[in-house]
């Protein structure tokens, strides 16, 4: 918790952050404008699906993962932006005897683009790289603080102006995910047994819907996201979660921002309300965001 | 638009399978036929009969030629050459890398029911949950001994019979048969594929009887190889299986009748706690699982060793480790707790490396698989082969009877009952003395004595697996320096006996 509280402080302190814009959202940053952003997320599940089967595990209790990421968007051109994002991220069991872990995750660095518009209708393209920058271990799941693997993600986007500052967003992703470095030597994926550890981790796709309000910097926002592994193996009966799991989950929430000037805050919470080898996770996060000209 | 394209090239890059970097195994010419090897003395069968083949001039056998040139290798399939290829690296490493993956898909604890009970296992109904057997450590040792020993006597009863007869190989007798697979002198009857083939399927099945049409499968794979490469005929297959067949009822008997069905009397349980206490322990062991877990299998130390007799077991148990208080143990329990607070990256790649947990092989698993691996890179051939496995494979057995033994003996606490935790998960019994350590120590006995130019690698990868269990916060630092010696000891015992049995 010291960490956390340290590096939101710094945050704050170098903060000249700002108009908080994500890679899955239609905002862009003016040309020379940068927003940073310290967001502080905790999510948390007691319940989990092992396979298809809904239960929970009195030996883990309930998990917790709290993140503190550091995010910078700036405005290349005001159609071309580029955004990173930094979490130091930390799990936690509140039963049995499962050593916590943490430290920095993974780094990703977006490019997001508008392209076509008219009629209130605009097409965004979003690729981002997603790299771990430190060297965690991923084959510890559920206390794992990632899966180690590197991600391309290609994202397509349509925004859809509504009157009254409502807008309609809705994106489909699609994320390449590289094989893992395993620490163990061999493991077991489906009913085969791999004797090696180089491990194949399956790829992804999520796709969202965004229904919102936006009114200068003021943002209100319902989403609906599911995400969903391409192939992979189920947990078995009674074992831990790995990294070759074809993870599958669909969550809603509501995303906010309040931006009165330079300074605003923005907060997320967010629901899974149904999934296949995951968690059934209730996360919320909050930011701080600082807008500055670079 | 071009968002949309470049999303469809990704998606197409993803229909394919994905890739993993691993080693595949390829037939090779062993560096010795180990001719003589009729003549090595077996560890359980006795008084086995091959019967004689027709000669290779008879019509029948020339019928089952004509039967391989025209109908059998003329019409091959792509898939049946990849099987020809994938056994001919050798059956008897194959059949234990079949294990090791079965023993991977049954190593899983049973979960509590609704009620917080645990159900054990049935064996009469292998696939209902929880599913027969758990394969755990002891499991899995005896499992992959039995195999072991099995391949071994069926090999060398084979070899003599080989000799015995001296049939010669099909591409010898006719060379316009073009064999798919290296080729050597050794005689063809009874087919050794055939024998290991058989003699691993009667053990695997009785091991994983849930597993019977899995088994079949490779049985019938294993067996039709031979004759689809062109190594042997139906005759030398048939020969084989029965051999097989007859020298794994053989070792069925003794399996059926080591005390492995008593293992997990949990009766005895009250009796060890008792006896814990009386040798000075002030917190025995119990289960930190909720609900409470009963201990794994406390009576397997009551089962048959290979290597050694009882009263020889007993006389090596280590003696009783540091008590709680006293300065000894305050000193391991203050090295758990530094790594506690601050574990190294290497510490936990360590502690990862061989946690060899749920789902996987379990530590003599590991060790089998390098035991296969120095083999094949030894060249060895397939009875030396099933040789080494069998002195590694008792070695292991022997050393989780006899750590088994120790730990229900002293029944002593894990570091989880002084609030440590864990970053490989925590097995469900005592502590003292550290099954890896045991295990290991074992095993890199046997095989430092089969391949002595690779002692260090194997013993420093013992060293490695027994601190493993520190690094991951498991045990004490005494539960694994004992096992370790504990372990070379017992292993020690099968390099003695394998050096009396013929092969040198």
């Amino acid at each position: 918790m010291k960490k956390i509280i340290l590096l939101l402080c710094l945050a704050l302190l170098a903060g000249k952050a700002a108009n908080a814009q994500m890679p899955h959202d239609g905002i862009y940053m003016n040309k020379k404008l940068a927003c940073g952003a310290v967001i502080y997320g905790n999510s948390s599940w007691t319940n989990f699906w092992e396979n298809q089967l809904f239960r929970d595990n009195k030996n883990i209790g309930r998990l917790t993962t709290e993140s503190v990421s550091a995010m910078l968007a700036y405005g290349i051109t005001k159609k071309l932006n580029v955004i990173a994002v930094v979490p130091y991220v930390r799990t936690h069991a509140s039963k049995g005897n499962l050593m916590g872990q943490e430290g920095l995750q993974d780094a990703s660095l977006w490019l997001k683009a508008k392209g076509y518009s008219s009629h209130g209708l605009t097409l965004h393209g979003v690729v981002g790289l997603s790299v771990p920058v430190s060297n965690y271990v991923p084959d510890f799941l559920p206390m794992s603080i990632g899966i180690g693997s590197k991600a391309l993600i290609t994202r397509g986007m349509i925004s859809y102006d509504l009157p009254k500052h409502l807008y309609l967003n809705s994106s489909i992703a699609y994320q390449m995910r590289s094989n893992v470095r395993a620490d163990r030597d061999g493991y077991l994926a489906g009913s085969r047994f791999y004797n090696t550890s180089d491990v194949a981790v399956p790829d992804a796709f999520d796709a969202a819907l965004r229904l919102g309000y936006l009114k200068k910097d003021n943002q209100l926002e319902l989403f609906a996201e599911h995400f969903s592994c391409i192939g992979g193996d189920h947990i078995r009966r009674n074992d831990m979660p790995f990294i070759t799991n074809d993870m599958t989950m669909t969550s809603v929430g509501v995303y906010g921002k309040f931006q009165p000037k330079t300074l605003g805050v923005n907060a997320k919470v967010a629901y899974v309300v149904d999934g296949q080898n995951v968690g059934q996770s209730f996360s919320l996060s909050v930011g701080v965001l600082y807008q500055f000209k670079l | 638009m071009k968002y949309i394209y470049t999303l469809l090239v990704f998606v197409l890059l993803a229909s394919c399978t994905k890739e993993v970097d691993m080693v595949v195994d390829q037939p090779y010419v062993p560096s010795n036929l180990d001719v003589n090897a009729g003549g090595w003395k077996t560890f359980i069968a006795s008084d086995i009969s091959v019967s004689t083949p027709v000669l290779v001039t008879d019509a029948t056998y020339l019928k089952e030629i004509d039967s391989l040139k025209t109908v059998v290798i003329p019409s091959l399939t792509a898939a049946q050459k990849t099987a020809v290829q994938y056994w001919g690296a050798g059956a008897v490493m194959r059949w234990n890398e079949i294990a090791r993956e079965l023993a991977a898909r049954y190593n899983q604890a049973p979960a509590a029911n609704a009620a917080g009970i645990y159900p054990v296992p049935n064996a009469a109904d292998p696939l209902a949950d929880p599913r027969f057997p758990f394969a755990n450590p002891p499991y899995t040792a005896r499992a992959l001994a039995y195999l072991s020993v099995a391949q071994y006597d069926a090999l060398v009863t084979a070899w003599k019979f080989k000799y015995q007869y001296n049939r010669k190989a099909p591409y010898v007798v006719d060379t316009t048969i073009k064999p798919l697979l290296p080729v050597t002198s050794l005689p063809t009857y009874p087919a050794e594929d055939a024998v290991v083939a058989q003699a691993s399927y009667v053990i695997l099945l009785a091991m994983f009887p849930g597993e019977g049409p899995f088994l079949a499968e490779k049985l019938a794979e294993a067996k039709n190889v031979r004759v689809w490469a062109g190594m042997n005929v139906g005759s030398d297959v048939a020969a084989g299986v029965k051999l097989g067949g007859a020298v794994a009822a053989q070792v069925m008997a003794r399996a059926k009748t080591d005390g492995m069905s008593a293992a997990n009397n949990q009766a005895i349980v009250p009796g060890l706690i008792a006896n814990s206490k009386s040798l000075g322990f002030v917190n025995p062991w119990a289960s930190q699982e909720i609900p409470a877990r009963p201990p794994m299998l406390p009576n397997y130390g009551a089962v048959k060793t290979w290597n050694f007799d009882r009263e020889t077991m007993v006389s090596i148990r280590p003696p009783i480790p540091y008590l709680e208080g006293s300065a000894e143990f305050k000193k391991d329990l203050a090295e758990l707790e530094a790594i506690n607070k601050n574990q190294t990256r290497n510490q936990a790649a360590i502690a990862n490396y061989w946690a060899d947990g749920p789902g996987s092989y379990t530590p003599p698993g590991h060790w089998h698989r390098y035991a296969c691996a120095a083999g094949v890179e030894a060249k060895y051939s397939e009875v030396r082969m099933a040789r080494m496995l069998a002195y590694v494979g008792t070695a292991l057995m022997d050393a989780g009877i006899a750590c088994w033994d120790t730990k229900y003996f002293y029944y002593s606490p894990r570091p989880q009952q002084f609030g440590l935790k864990t970053s490989v998960g925590l097995p469900n019994f005592p502590s003292y003395t550290s099954g890896h350590s045991t295990f290991s120590f074992a095993a890199a006995s046997v095989l430092s004595s089969f391949f002595p130019t690779k002692t260090s690698l194997f013993s420093a990868y013992a060293q490695e697996a027994s601190d493993s269990r520190v690094y991951g916060l498991i045990h004490f630092r005494v539960d694994c320096s004992m096992g370790g010696k504990h372990g070379k000891l017992i292993g020690d015992y099968a390099v003695k006996r394998a050096n009396a049995d013929g092969a040198q």
